[in-house]
């Protein structure tokens, strides 16, 4: 079934979006990852303009980091405080993300710099992934790994703004949490995605604080920072498709039913493994793209 | 017989049409269109357009659907590093978002190129105005791939549609516009062509726009810009909150 998006303009298969939302429901039902790494160029591949899968991404991503936030929210696992610092550095980078995206759109070259963004960053996170999950997955054992302690750095130790953060029970400059907010908020505004699995390695690696807080903390913080998206993307470039955003939702929804039932079943360092692979797969395709020679190399856009 | 059946209907049609028909019409050309409007509503999949049309004169009938005029930028992609970007760009200022035509004959049997030039008939007769570039050969090249583009999204036609006489002076010309329309206001106008010369116009207009739901969205979306954000997190939260209330019973 073919349906109208009214702010896109453009008809899109109504099968296509439902399947995608699903499946990415279903991901994020397993792996607590909120999977618009794989919406945002699905939708984009699809024939979408970049700028209203962006924009109606964000909205997407309120909608799961919000349901996710509540059940932390309820056991006490936000560190409202660190969210907050952190959501000041994302509310600056989204507002710099956004201007960056227009001035690459500008110049033409929103579609080199969305594959290449993707590449690095799903390629060297899927290759770290899987190299962590394998050398897991063969040690069969529950071993306490020793975890490089970066957050005791010197250089992170020297920066000034130090604040106490009672819940994490860490003591670091604000422009650590602020500088990681910083990065999700551009995460947000380039690449339409909420950056959890970005946010979540370098929340415990910098910040080292609680593995227990770092989901329902970046969860909180990816709530505001995408709400704020949202609203941007809204007011400056009207890019936000509610019935898209709608379609992605509902069937999102589903699809995490199916993936939490899921995760009982599956192990998680397996589970592990299937996701960096995924990221690497989406990856190579990406990356793809930017080699293999075009079926016509001249392209034509409407201003 | 079928044909004194439609006459009436044309007859019936025209006369209809008439009070609506305020464009300039020496009276050679008598047009209507079987819809004055392209409505896209939620299930759009694209729209048959109808176009009647009788004659009083012998000669060829050229007709031309154009949307509303845009600028657009061509680029060309080329290897940097083993990496194909854009590298090379030219614009060009007036061009239809959406271009139909119909024939009653081959463009070139109709009239010479200086006549269908003038008046926009056929692809190869549009002139569209360059932005940033001055060689005329990259601005050839730049614009044959503009129009190849917009014919393989189906903006553009990729060959000229065929108009049928039902008899000498009556004619009929069936148009289809793909899911992808774009919206706004389009002219169509219908040429009565003889010995290479134009010797009647008709103009109608066509309005392509949302309808219901869809359009009030559009609408809510573009000139109240922050509410439609607000309500865009709003709608987001609630059916968020609303997973995670169903998630949490089982």
């Amino acid at each position: 079934m073919q349906v109208y998006l009214p702010i896109a303009e453009m008809a899109v298969s109504a099968e296509s979006i439902l399947l995608l939302g699903a499946l990415v429901g279903f991901l994020s039902g397993v792996f607590g990852v909120g999977g618009g790494f794989l919406t945002t160029p699905f939708l984009i591949f699809m024939g979408l303009p970049p700028a209203v899968a962006v924009g109606t991404q964000a909205s997407q991503l309120v909608a799961a980091s919000f349901s996710g936030v509540l059940g932390h929210w309820k056991r006490g696992n936000v560190d409202v405080k660190l969210g907050t610092v952190m959501m000041g550095g994302s509310m600056v980078g989204s507002i710099i993300g956004v201007m960056v995206f227009r001035l690459l759109q500008h110049i033409g070259q929103i579609d080199l710099a969305i594959p290449i963004l993707y590449v690095g960053l799903l390629g060297t996170m899927g290759i770290m992934m899987l190299v962590e999950s394998i050398t897991a997955a063969m040690k069969k054992g529950g071993e306490e790994k020793e975890r490089s302690r970066l957050y005791h750095h010197p250089l992170l130790l020297a920066l000034p703004y130090k604040m106490r953060f009672p819940q994490s029970k860490i003591y670091v400059s604000v422009l650590v949490p602020g500088g990681i907010g910083f990065l999700g908020g551009l995460l947000v505004s380039i690449m339409g995605i909420g950056g959890g699995f970005l946010l979540v390695p370098a929340m415990i690696y910098i910040l080292g604080m609680p593995t227990m807080l770092v989901a329902g903390t970046s969860l909180f913080q990816i709530l505001f920072t995408t709400m704020f998206a949202t609203i941007m993307h809204a007011f400056a470039s009207h890019t936000v498709d509610l019935v898209l955003a709608g379609l992605l939702i509902v069937s999102g929804v589903i699809g995490v039913q199916f993936g939490v039932r899921m995760t009982r079943k599956i192990k998680g360092v397996y589970a592990r493994i299937f996701l960096s692979l995924l990221l690497l797969l989406v990856s190579i395709e990406l990356a793809g793209e930017l080699v293999i020679k075009p079926v016509d190399i001249y392209t034509t856009e409407v201003r | 017989m079928r044909l004194p059946v439609l006459m009436i209907g044309l007859f019936v049609l025209t006369l209809a049409a008439l009070p609506a028909l305020a464009q300039v019409n020496n009276g050679a050309l008598t047009i209507d269109l079987a819809e004055k409007s392209v409505n896209i509503t939620a299930g759009f999949t694209g729209a048959n357009l109808s176009l009647f049309g009788t004659k009083e004169q012998a000669g060829d009938i050229a007709i031309v659907i154009k949307g509303p005029e845009r600028r657009m930028v061509v680029r060309r992609k080329d290897q940097l590093a083993g990496i194909w970007m854009n590298r090379e760009t030219v614009g060009f200022r007036n061009v239809p978002i959406y271009y139909d035509l119909a024939l009653s004959q081959q463009a070139s049997r109709i009239a010479p190129q200086e006549t269908l030039r003038k008046y926009g008939i056929g692809l190869d007769a549009l002139s569209f105005e360059p932005v940033g570039r001055e060689d005329p050969a990259a601005i050839e090249r730049f614009r044959e791939a503009l129009v190849r583009n917009r014919q393989i999204d189906g903006y553009f036609p990729l060959e000229p549609r065929n108009i049928v006489f039902l008899s000498d002076d009556f004619f009929r010309a069936n148009f289809y516009m793909p899911a992808n329309v774009p919206t706004g206001d389009y002219s169509i106008k219908t040429y009565l062509l003889r010995n290479g010369e134009v010797q009647s116009i008709n103009e109608t207009q066509l309005r392509v726009a949302q309808v219901g739901f869809n359009a009030r969205l559009y609408r809510f979306a573009h000139l109240h810009a922050f509410a439609y954000g607000l309500a865009a997190v709003f709608l987001a939260m609630l059916a968020g909150g609303a997973a995670w209330m169903f998630l949490r019973r089982d």
